[in-house]
């Protein structure tokens, strides 16, 4: 008898905890079938990239803070800013084609032959310059296959006088426009994605703005 | 028992008694495979989940994805449809459009040299304007440019002192611009520098069409050509070869091809025969052979006593080939007229196909020439047959079919030229009539005479370096159009032009557009004439889509939507509409006009005696006539004749010139009685002795930095006889006199410069072994 009760109380058990394991299994897929994806076992999150590159020292204006939240300070003992670089001064491409392009080593030494040359991050860079090995990004935004995303129709949408972005504002230069899709890079020391960027996000902003939605648009 | 133990048990029996046998070592290295197959497709390849930042500044960033765009190549008349490679947004390749009726896959080196005027560095970025006739340019808005124009055309009191020149335009800028013209008053010609006048009129003459026929070369079982250098440049040349490519080798008789030419062109050099006919002589060999036709019974009989008004081979007695006088004017011996002519009349060979223009045309009876050498083919019933001169229907839409919408595809003749009367607004479109005229023609003087000079042009040249103001138009590849090609296929057609790329310039623009926004400002009422009424202020494109609308709504042909929408990008992906089952129509009556019996009156301007010659200027097969000496891979195109690049050079005969002691390179000074000018020496045996030839287009003063400075310019020194019947150039009959400078220089060619490649010479290479019929 109570060997009974308790074979029952095993399987149910069992059985429950099987059940909450597929519901949190289907919850984990399904957030991340329609949204992002927790930031759990590495998923969603910021992927780790070979070189610790912080946007918000490079595109961002806030004075930047170190990894305990303190401002840093400046040779003149001055906090220091971001240096609000526009985003296409790296991503040369995103106003002229498919691809918003990373840019190659050559560019970034550029200005890192000379600054920041002592910083641990800045080092592999120039070693990845005197070694000739390109830097492998970890991807963080990856479209299907099936689709044809086109950086440039978007930015000269929304770069035309009158076609309000989503936040109701008019985009001046291309710049402007990367936020909609990308959130604030500038403020993020490491990139990640802020939007689900799945085919009912692209299609509702292009029914909201009247642009086709044909299949053919985007696969083809 | 629990699984894991089973699993141990088996492994722990299997491994120690037995070991693996081969069988189960194939399973098991079979599944393995194949769960590694299926695991690893399900995952994303790793490369995929990164970005390579690259160790070097790529000059291009490409991501290797490419789209393929159908529209026209505008380098020629012709407009063949071509397919563009556009990868990130930049034109990179053309290639013949393959569902295009008039090339069908095919294109030529001039179409492929148009990405070249797309990234020339020497394009005009935005308009320029300048007071008076002299002075510095100075960029200005493309506003303030379109506001100037309506003011001098509104404050123009005679409006008939406006003169818009252009091209030979046809489809809806045809349209466009004969509207535009019409309802300001003003006048329209369009300008070539070799004119087709003369050949349109004799096929009006000869078969009563007002537009080119289709030459079924591809079908023919003979084809005689006298002058037209089909191959190359003469009025559809890429259809021409295509066809000619079927006529070689495509049925199972290869047809027989004979060119009667003063010069050996490409087209000559072709041939199974090539006949040397002095110039001007072309339309008495024709009259020639028509008499051995009639007289030894050959050909149509009916169609004999239409051409000589029932009077048979009598009222052609002067053109009998035993006289003397033939042999005199064409060099052609008797014996060898009759052959041509049994040949062209045999049955056997049908059907038989005679063509001719070019330099044939191109004498002071250039259109007793062509009205001959055409009504050949009513002597062999070839008239809307296979093989034979097919008359081509006209433009689907009515509008494009207006007779006047056609006119201005013709151009205008060099008398017109000679006799225009001084505009005051005078508004040029994408022709260079400076550099293409004579120098007797004194259009210098015309564009400096006007009040105002309005140039449309992608590039400084000589014409457009004359204006008051420069607006700098799209390269076709960026920009809207679209053509009802003439000569056409057989059935209606429409080619659509659409841009492959966006404009490089913000300062430049379309012709279209802007003639409609004139119209706009102008008050001339365009909108509702070309019913784009209702239309928030047209342009260009809309007024093709007006047009596209109608044959979408016609539902035949090779595009056909529930929508319009579906329709336009149908045409759009094609290149174009046609409809194989909309032909001709008309049932053909024979017909054949009365010759003309009387001697021609062939005249030859320029020195004669010794160390004189006549000199037949051709058509280059890449530059053309001028129009395309900018583009570096057209002036790098080797002539297919001589092999010359980046040079004007002079053709002669190679026994002649050892007899005057001149040598390849030689620099001969050629005086003619309009100019005289220097040029090096290529002596050939195929120059007929009593001829000299010489490439046009060359002798560019301006027209950017590869064509400025090349060679010189042909065609200004050209004697400026006019055939008489249509007033135009008789630019094949200038007398030349030629004498030694004692200057050498190094030929400009591609032979020679090449070693060629080593062949065995003992060695038989069989294509065929004796016994193979055998063996098989």
């Amino acid at each position: 008898m109570i060997k009974r009760v308790l074979i029952s109380l095993v399987v149910l058990g069992g059985l429950g905890a099987g059940g909450l394991v597929t519901l949190f299994l289907v919850l984990f897929v399904a957030r991340a079938w329609w949204t992002t994806p927790f930031e759990v076992l590495g998923f969603g999150g910021a992927p780790e990239q070979p070189i610790h590159f912080p946007h918000t020292v490079h595109a961002g204006t806030d004075v930047l803070v170190d990894l305990q939240g303190n401002p840093m300070l400046g040779g003149d003992d001055q906090p220091m800013h971001g240096l609000g670089l526009d985003c296409t001064f790296c991503h040369r491409n995103v106003d002229k084609g498919a691809t918003a392009s990373v840019p190659p080593v050559e560019q970034c030494l550029f200005c890192h032959k000379t600054v920041g040359t002592d910083l641990p991050e800045v080092m592999k860079l120039i070693a990845a310059w005197d070694n000739k090995s390109p830097v492998l990004w970890e991807r963080v935004h990856r479209l299907p296959d099936t689709v044809r995303f086109v950086h440039e129709a978007h930015i000269r949408f929304f770069t035309k006088e009158g076609n309000l972005l989503p936040s109701g504002e008019q985009a001046m230069i291309p710049a402007n426009v990367c936020s909609t899709c990308h959130g604030e890079v500038a403020n993020m020391s490491e990139v990640k994605q802020v939007r689900s960027l799945k085919m009912g996000d692209c299609v509702d902003c292009h029914r909201n703005y009247n642009a086709p939605t044909d299949c053919t648009t985007c696969h083809y | 028992m629990p699984l894991l133990t089973v699993l141990r048990v088996t492994i722990k029996d299997e491994g120690i008694t037995m070991g693996v046998t081969r069988r189960q070592f194939l399973r098991w290295s079979g599944a393995s495979a194949l769960g590694a197959v299926v695991f690893n497709g399900c995952l994303i390849p790793e490369e995929e989940l990164q970005i390579e930042s690259p160790v070097d500044l790529p000059e291009d960033l490409v991501n290797g994805i490419d789209n393929w765009y159908a529209t026209l190549c505008r380098q020629d008349p012709e407009a063949c449809g071509i397919i563009v490679r556009v990868v990130e947004g930049r034109a990179k390749k053309v290639e013949g459009n393959p569902d295009y009726p008039i090339n069908q896959g095919k294109h030529n080196a001039r179409s492929e040299a148009g990405l070249q005027a797309l990234y020339h560095p020497d394009r005009i970025k935005e308009p320029l304007f300048r007071d008076g006739s002299s002075g510095e340019f100075q960029p200005i808005s493309w506003t303030d440019a379109h506001n100037k124009i309506v003011d001098n055309l509104a404050s123009l009191d005679d409006k008939s002192k406006f003169l818009l020149v252009t091209q030979p335009i046809r489809g809806h800028l045809a349209l466009l611009a004969s509207d535009f013209v019409q309802a300001y008053g003003g006048n329209h010609m369009a300008f070539q520098s070799f004119e087709q006048l003369t050949l349109r009129r004799a096929i009006k003459n000869v078969f009563g069409q007002d537009r080119m026929p289709d030459f079924d070369i591809e079908n023919a079982g003979y084809l005689l050509s006298f002058g037209a250098d089909f191959l190359s440049t003469w009025v559809s040349p890429v259809k021409y070869s295509r066809g000619y490519g079927d006529f070689r080798q495509g049925g199972n008789k290869r047809g027989i091809h004979v060119q009667v030419d003063s010069r050996f062109s490409m087209t000559a050099a072709s041939a199974d025969e090539w006949v040397p006919v002095k110039p001007g002589g072309e339309g008495i060999l024709a009259m020639s052979m028509i008499y051995v036709i009639i007289m030894d019974g050959l050909g149509d009989s009916a169609i004999a006593d239409f051409l000589t008004e029932g009077n048979g081979y009598h009222a052609l007695e002067s053109f009998n080939p035993a006289n003397g006088s033939v042999w005199d004017a064409t060099g052609v011996s008797a014996d060898r007229i009759k052959e041509l002519a049994h040949s062209f009349a045999d049955p056997h060979n049908h059907p038989s196909l005679a063509i001719g223009g070019g330099s044939a045309g191109a004498h002071t009876s250039g259109l007793f020439n062509l009205t001959a050498i055409y009504s050949l083919n009513l002597l062999v019933n070839n008239v809307n047959a296979d093989g034979g001169v097919i008359f081509t229907p006209a433009s689907p839409l009515e509008d494009l079919a207006r007779q006047d919408v056609m006119a201005m595809a013709v151009p205008a003749s060099f008398q017109d030229w000679k006799n225009l009367e001084q505009p005051d607004v005078l508004m040029i479109r994408g022709v260079n009539p400076v550099h293409g005229l004579p120098n007797d023609a004194n259009f210098v003087d015309i564009v400096e005479g006007s009040g105002f000079v309005v140039a449309f042009s992608s590039f400084m040249d000589e014409t457009t370096e004359k204006a008051n103001l420069i607006l700098p138009e799209h390269i076709y590849l960026e920009d809207w159009g679209d053509d009802v090609p003439d000569p056409g296929p057989r059935y209606e057609t429409l080619g659509i032009q659409q841009p492959v790329v966006r404009p490089f310039y913000a300062g430049t623009g379309s012709f279209g557009d802007e003639l409609l926004s004139l119209g706009d400002d102008l008050g001339l009422g365009l909108d509702s004439r070309l019913g784009l009424d209702g239309v928030d202020s047209p342009n260009y494109q809309d007024l093709l889509k007006k047009g596209a609308e109608k044959l979408w709504m016609a539902d035949r042909g090779s595009v056909r939507s529930a929508t319009f929408d579906g329709f336009w990008n149908g045409i759009l992906q094609r290149g174009g509409w046609w409809d194989t089952d909309a032909g001709f129509g008309n049932e053909y009556v024979k017909y054949a006009p009365a010759l003309s019996t009387g001697w021609p009156n062939v005249t030859i301007e320029g020195p004669t005696g010794a160390d004189t010659y006549n000199l037949i200027p051709f058509l280059s097969n890449s530059i053309n006539d001028g129009n395309l000496a900018h583009l570096p891979w057209l002036q790098a195109t080797p002539d297919p004749v001589t092999s010359m690049v980046w040079d004007t050079w002079i053709e002669m005969n190679s026994k002649t010139a050892e007899e005057k002691d001149i040598r390849e390179g030689d620099m001969l000074e050629i005086t003619s009685p309009k100019g005289i000018f220097e040029v090096p020496v290529y002596v050939h045996p195929a120059v007929p002795p009593w001829t000299v030839s010489m490439p046009v287009g060359q002798g560019h003063t301006s027209y950017g930095r590869w064509a400025e400075g090349v060679g010189v310019n042909t065609l200004s020194i050209l004697a400026t006889l006019t055939d008489q019947d249509t007033g135009a150039l008789a630019w094949a009959a200038t007398r030349v006199s030629i004498r030694k400078t004692g200057k050498r220089i190094d030929m400009r060619r591609f032979e020679g410069n090449v070693p060629a490649i080593e062949a065995d010479p003992g060695r038989i290479i069989p294509l065929a072994s004796p016994d193979s019929e055998h063996s098989h």
